[in-house]
């Protein structure tokens, strides 16, 4: 193949790739440009969620004080009407209920507010509600759910998920925006996602697209489009599997992160694993490398070099010596999103975790 | 005026003082004087980066929503942008916002919506030894819509909208590296894909 044609057409020419370019070419745009003089400014809609009959606009009530019952739990809140501020923090609208903002409610759709540093977003059974930042993106809040927002600062967002479900997509550049968990903490990486946190404080994250980290005192799972991971709070964050993987090797899996195997048992575990890992199961066995003794490691580290070629630079040595460079080499080998970007938020995160840890 | 979705919008009419000495502002400069209300410079912005969002667009929904949704995503940004406080990440925060208007248009959608174009013709994509490129312009389509999403995207960019490397790199805030990682590789799979 010549690259430099494929790259910038420089090159002698790839008689191949002009064919593709001739036939795909028809598809380009061809469409005109509205007139945005002539537009006011255009009310802000919803976009992901909008699905849902969710629309705000930017008008509110003069401030008063109204009482708002909730006919289900007969359960009766006051509140005033604040106005929405121009100070860092995420609009939050109502979807439906009455979510509660601080001591603010919303109790219909022409309601807007802010959710600030330290406030809490509380959700009851009846209610949904959808968080928004410019510079971020857009968070659905299930019902039965809490959200504390953490940190609004210029390249850090932060969230806390308490309890609930909530849904985000998020635009902002990889590795700003943070949801902690009691067990774990996501780490946006580019992408759309949903994450569970249970009563007790163990959950999932499944990733529906680009990647997600998920992190907890060092130990790192990568959840890719279309994997999920559970997490606990004693033991943190699982080894990551795609969702299409087979029955035997999802319930093997969940033996191996967090049940008390041992002897044969946990050896039985292992070789199902191993023996229902597909191709694209390589990244959960990438995982399993640092996850396993040493004497199990060959054995992990043996079919994921069967299931993808062993990337430049790598050696049999180094690997099951779990030498970094070579376990960043075999990651980006999987083609899920390149590691440098979580090295790079890592390196950022290194002062605050000292700091924690001196603690 | 308020402008509603799939409202149909009127051809453009640029003015033309200053059109010339505007075109040569760097991307930076221009989203701060949109920022500011200057809708013309928005224009240029829209001139632009139509193609990329057309591009991520299209890589994810049939052909004919994406030409829809492309004036959607412009739409959504400009009252958002403003809240943009680094501007050199416009690329990246626009075609975020195409990826979730995508994933938007499958939400909204029925249950069997498909991202595919359909097939004009009756040609036998299973027939082996398949030249890539020959004739079915659909089939090719579908079939990079089919490779990882890091793939498929710089391949749009690149055979659908024509942009170069250094441009879809430009465009999308990804590096060069990155951006010649994944083209060279989307196209090795989709090779693959096609001879099997």
């Amino acid at each position: 193949m010549k690259n430099d044609y494929l790259w910038d057409g420089s090159g002698e020419p790839d008689p191949e790739l002009q064919r593709i370019e001739k036939t795909l070419a028809k598809f380009g745009y061809a469409g005109e440009a509205p007139n945005f003089a002539a537009l006011k400014a255009a009310p802000v809609k919803p976009s992901v969620f909008s699905a849902l009959g969710s629309m705000w606009n930017l008008r509110f009530a003069a401030a008063t004080v109204v009482v708002i019952a909730l006919a289900a739990s007969g359960f009766v809140l006051r509140n005033s009407i604040s106005p929405v501020s121009n100070g860092p923090g995420w609009d939050v609208a109502r979807l439906s209920g009455v979510p509660e903002v601080g001591q603010f409610a919303l109790a219909s759709d022409s309601r807007k507010t802010q959710l600030r540093v330290g406030q809490l977003l509380v959700t009851d059974s009846n209610s949904r509600a959808s968080m928004t930042s410019a510079e971020v993106g857009e968070i659905y809040v299930d019902a039965g759910s809490r959200v504390r927002l953490i940190e609004a600062g210029l390249n850090r967002k932060r969230i806390s998920l308490e309890l609930g479900t909530i849904h985000a997509a998020i635009w902002a550049p990889p590795g700003e925006f943070v949801v902690d968990t009691p067990s774990a903490s996501a780490v946006d990486l580019g992408c759309a996602y949903t994450l569970h946190v249970n009563e007790d404080g163990s959950g999932t994250l499944r990733t529906t697209r680009g990647w997600v980290g998920f992190h907890r005192d060092g130990h790192d799972s990568f959840i890719p489009a279309g994997a999920m991971c559970a997490t606990r709070r004693e033991q943190g964050p699982g080894t990551p599997y795609f969702e299409d993987a087979s029955e035997e090797f999802r319930k093997a899996l969940h033996g191996l992160d967090f049940e008390t195997l041992s002897g044969e048992p946990r050896g039985q575990a292992l070789r199902t694993v191993l023996a229902e890992a597909r191709r694209r199961d390589a990244f959960t066995l990438w995982h399993l490398l640092s996850r396993v003794s040493d004497m199990e490691r060959p054995l992990v580290y043996d079919r994921m070099a069967g299931l993808v070629q062993p990337p430049k630079g790598t050696t049999r040595e180094g690997t099951l010596a779990l030498e970094p460079k070579m376990l960043d080499a075999w990651w980006d080998a999987f083609d899920l999103g390149y590691i440098s970007i979580w090295r790079f938020w890592e390196q950022q995160q290194a002062p605050q975790m000292m700091k924690k840890a001196a603690r | 005026m308020a402008i509603s979705a799939g409202a149909r919008f009127e051809a453009m009419d640029w003015p033309t003082v200053n059109t010339a000495a505007r075109s040569e502002l760097e991307d930076e400069a221009l989203v701060h004087a949109a920022q500011g209300g200057d809708r013309a410079a928005f224009g240029l912005l829209y001139q632009r980066y139509v193609r990329m969002v057309h591009g991520v667009l299209l890589a994810r929904v049939p052909s004919i929503a994406a030409e829809d949704l492309v004036h959607d995503v412009f739409l959504q940004a400009l009252p958002r942008l403003a809240s943009l406080r680094d501007c050199s990440r416009f690329g990246p925060w626009l075609a975020a916002i195409a990826r979730n208007r995508a994933t938007d248009f499958h939400r909204r959608a029925k249950s069997d919506s498909s991202i595919d174009d359909e097939p004009r013709g009756a040609e036998n994509v299973e027939s082996p030894q398949r030249e890539v490129g020959v004739e079915d312009g659909i089939a090719l389509l579908n079939a990079v819509r089919e490779l990882p999403e890091a793939y498929r995207e710089p391949l749009i960019l690149r055979f659908v909208e024509g942009m170069s490397g250094p441009e879809i790199a430009a465009r999308t805030g990804l590096t060069h590296g990155s951006v010649r990682v994944n083209l060279h590789r989307g196209m090795q799979m989709l090779r693959e894909k096609w001879q099997q």
